[in-house]
């Protein structure tokens, strides 16, 4: 760290953050693209007549579930070319939060993306009739799906444009990193979830178009709810972000700042990913009886609410870590 | 290369802050706005019931776009929207392939056409919302389904615009970027031609498509 | 072994770069090979239609194939511009 000046270990931190940031960003979309294109496949090979419809489907599904990786190589384009002020070393470690926010942020939004628009695809090909129906379903199941990716860029366009240089060095480094972790790791099971979900509502509508409005509703409400814990991830990077530490020397304080980012941002992806199965349960069953639809809801929100207690756990210790230690 | 991220600007001191001005931005929206207008004069011009090679082109444009938005939004509505609808597609579509003509780009390229385009689609959006259902009930409905929902439901919103802009602004100037880097890798040999083709054409489509469904679709979600 | 300032420049451009590719080959391979997996399928179900479900499988592929051009270029970048 001595002999080099700033201005070195900033390029090294932008360069690996850069490649960090489109290297993850890029295993998500293509993972739920090559899924939308292989049920588009299977689709028309059921329904051959259906055949335009559904490569137009698969084409607009596919790149909906391409904008998180496009987000993550906006991110990286910014950590190559731009020639950041060589004020402090705090700098160092944002530009690699930063990368990896992005990075992290995109994988579930693109996995999750390509399930609906396969599940679309699929519909079309048993229920052409609704065609329009299923695509404007499953335009709004991903678009809401993408919204952890969402908090990621932000996250990730905060720690790039603001100037962290007068902070003390230590711990503000921990600081941000695990203001990065946080939202990246954050929003991965929520990607998942709420990829789930807007699946099951998009094969709900082809089986029974007649509930569509019930179907989309409720998938609404899941997916909302699948987002708390990216909610959670987002208000710890805040947090970690914007919060003045004192400076210190000793190892313990960054460690337990940097301890905060990890616990909610990994703590933020199960919970996240086991709401997206509830909700999506519950709106393949609404599509199936649709009588039962307030019975259905009401045991949906209590199953995600004791789902995201393990959430719950890891903001509360997240925030003890930052604030109590 | 060096030429990269290098945007030429025409600064304007107006009482203590400047106005900028994104020449290349501009001069390219111009010209799209030239071009699209020159094409409705000649398409409207003599209708014919056998029409010629421009009218037919407008009216394919008409028929499948109208048809977009009576499938999304309910008959008043549709009829009120669909011109815009149209108008968006068209101007995107042809924003993103003026990537194609040497020493023109794409006006799409700069962050703030797709961002001025996504926030005019959520304020009509919005708009459409508070029209169709008072204000009470457009309130009332970020409170839903529990009093606590509401900052998650505004951010919600928000998040529609940054992704619906940041999509069509990433994907074009991806694009470019990337066309640019294999021709300078390449020295212009063999690749380029068909990598225009992909990301230019093929890409620019869909991501007019795709922008402007999601338009529509965000409009019919206000109002219901 | 005294390390310069440049080197160590380098150094990280090289690592960011085969970290780039190296994570980005991974989504394309799975997508690609379950689009793949599918049309196979596909094809066995309904032999008659082959040549319009190739055709379907390649472009889905060529379209999840874009992330990984994404990360080529960004390695290219990290190893030969900057």
């Amino acid at each position: 760290m001595m002999e080099f000046d700033v201005q070195t270990w900033i390029k090294v931190a932008a360069f690996s953050g850069g490649g960090l940031a489109m290297g993850f960003g890029a295993i998500g979309a293509a993972i739920g693209e090559g899924y939308t294109a292989a049920e588009a496949n299977s689709a028309i090979s059921r329904n051959p007549e259906m055949a335009g419809d559904i490569f137009k489907a698969m084409l607009v599904g596919q790149a909906i579930a391409e904008s998180a990786s496009i987000f993550a190589l906006v991110v990286a384009m910014i950590l190559l070319f731009t020639n950041f002020a060589a004020e402090s070393f705090v700098t160092v470690s944002v530009l690699l939060a930063s990368g990896l926010s992005m990075g992290l942020g995109a994988i579930g939004s693109g996995v999750g993306s390509g399930f609906p628009a396969g599940a679309a695809c699929q519909g079309m090909a048993r229920q052409p009739a609704a065609s329009g129906r299923l695509t404007t379903n499953m335009l709004i199941g991903s678009a809401v799906c993408q919204t952890p990716a969402i908090f990621a860029l932000v996250t990730s366009f905060i720690l790039l444009f603001t100037n962290f240089s007068g902070r003390p060095v230590s711990p503000t480094w921990a600081a941000v990193l695990g203001a990065g972790l946080a939202a990246g790791l954050g929003a991965i099971g929520s990607g998942l979830g709420g990829g789930l979900v807007a699946q099951a509502s998009c094969e709900g509508v082809a089986r029974q178009p007649l509930t569509a409005t019930p179907v989309t509703n409720v998938m609404l409400l899941g997916q909302a709810v699948t987002q708390t814990t990216a909610i959670y991830g987002l208000l710890v990077a805040f947090v970690l972000m914007f919060k003045n530490f004192v400076p210190t020397d000793s190892i313990a304080p960054p460690m337990a700042l940097l301890g905060a980012g990890l616990c909610m941002g990994i703590g933020a992806i199960g919970p996240g990913i086991g709401e997206g199965f509830t909700a999506q349960s519950t709106v393949r069953w609404i599509a199936r009886n649709v009588e039962a639809t307030a019975d259905l809801t009401r045991v949906m929100l209590v199953g995600q609410a004791v789902a995201e207690s393990t959430g719950i756990y890891s903001l509360v210790i997240a925030l003890v870590l930052i604030f109590v230690v | 290369m060096g030429e990269l991220g290098k945007v030429h600007q025409l600064l304007i001191p107006l009482g203590g802050h400047t106005l900028t001005f994104n020449l290349e931005a501009i001069l390219m929206t111009w010209i799209v706005i030239l071009v699209l207008t020159a094409f409705g004069y000649f398409a409207t011009r003599g209708r014919s019931i056998l029409p010629g090679p421009m009218q037919a082109l407008g009216e394919l444009f008409v028929n499948q776009l109208f048809g977009l938005a009576d499938d999304a939004l309910d008959k008043e509505l549709a009829r009120k929207y669909a011109p815009m609808i149209c108008a968006l597609f068209m101007f995107l579509v042809l924003s993103n392939w003026l990537g194609i003509i040497p020493h023109l780009e794409e006006p799409t390229k700069d962050l703030n056409t797709p961002l001025g385009l996504g926030l005019m689609g959520f304020f009509i959006a919005h708009y459409a919302g508070i029209r169709a259902k008072g204000i009470k009930a457009y309130v009332r409905e970020y409170f839903e389904p529990m009093f606590f929902m509401m900052p998650l439901n505004l951010i919600g919103e928000l998040a529609k615009v940054v992704s619906i802009s940041f999509r069509l602004f990433g994907n074009i100037m991806g694009g470019s970027i990337i066309i640019l880097v294999v021709s300078y890798l390449t020295y212009s040999v063999l690749l380029p031609p068909a990598l225009n083709a992909f990301f230019g054409l093929f890409v620019g489509t869909i991501q007019a498509f795709v922008f402007t469904m999601l338009t529509v679709v965000y409009i019919s979600v206000q109002v219901k | 072994m005294a390390i310069e300032g440049v080197d160590l420049v380098k150094a990280a451009a090289f690592l960011g770069a085969g970290l780039s590719m190296g994570l980005g080959a991974i989504g394309p391979g799975i997508g690609e090979g379950m689009a793949a997996a599918k049309a196979c399928e596909s094809i066995g179900k309904n032999p008659k239609e082959a040549g319009l479900l190739t055709r379907t499988m390649l472009v889905g592929q060529a379209v999840s194939e874009s992330t990984g051009i994404y990360s080529l270029v960004i390695a290219l970048l990290l190893l030969f511009v900057v």
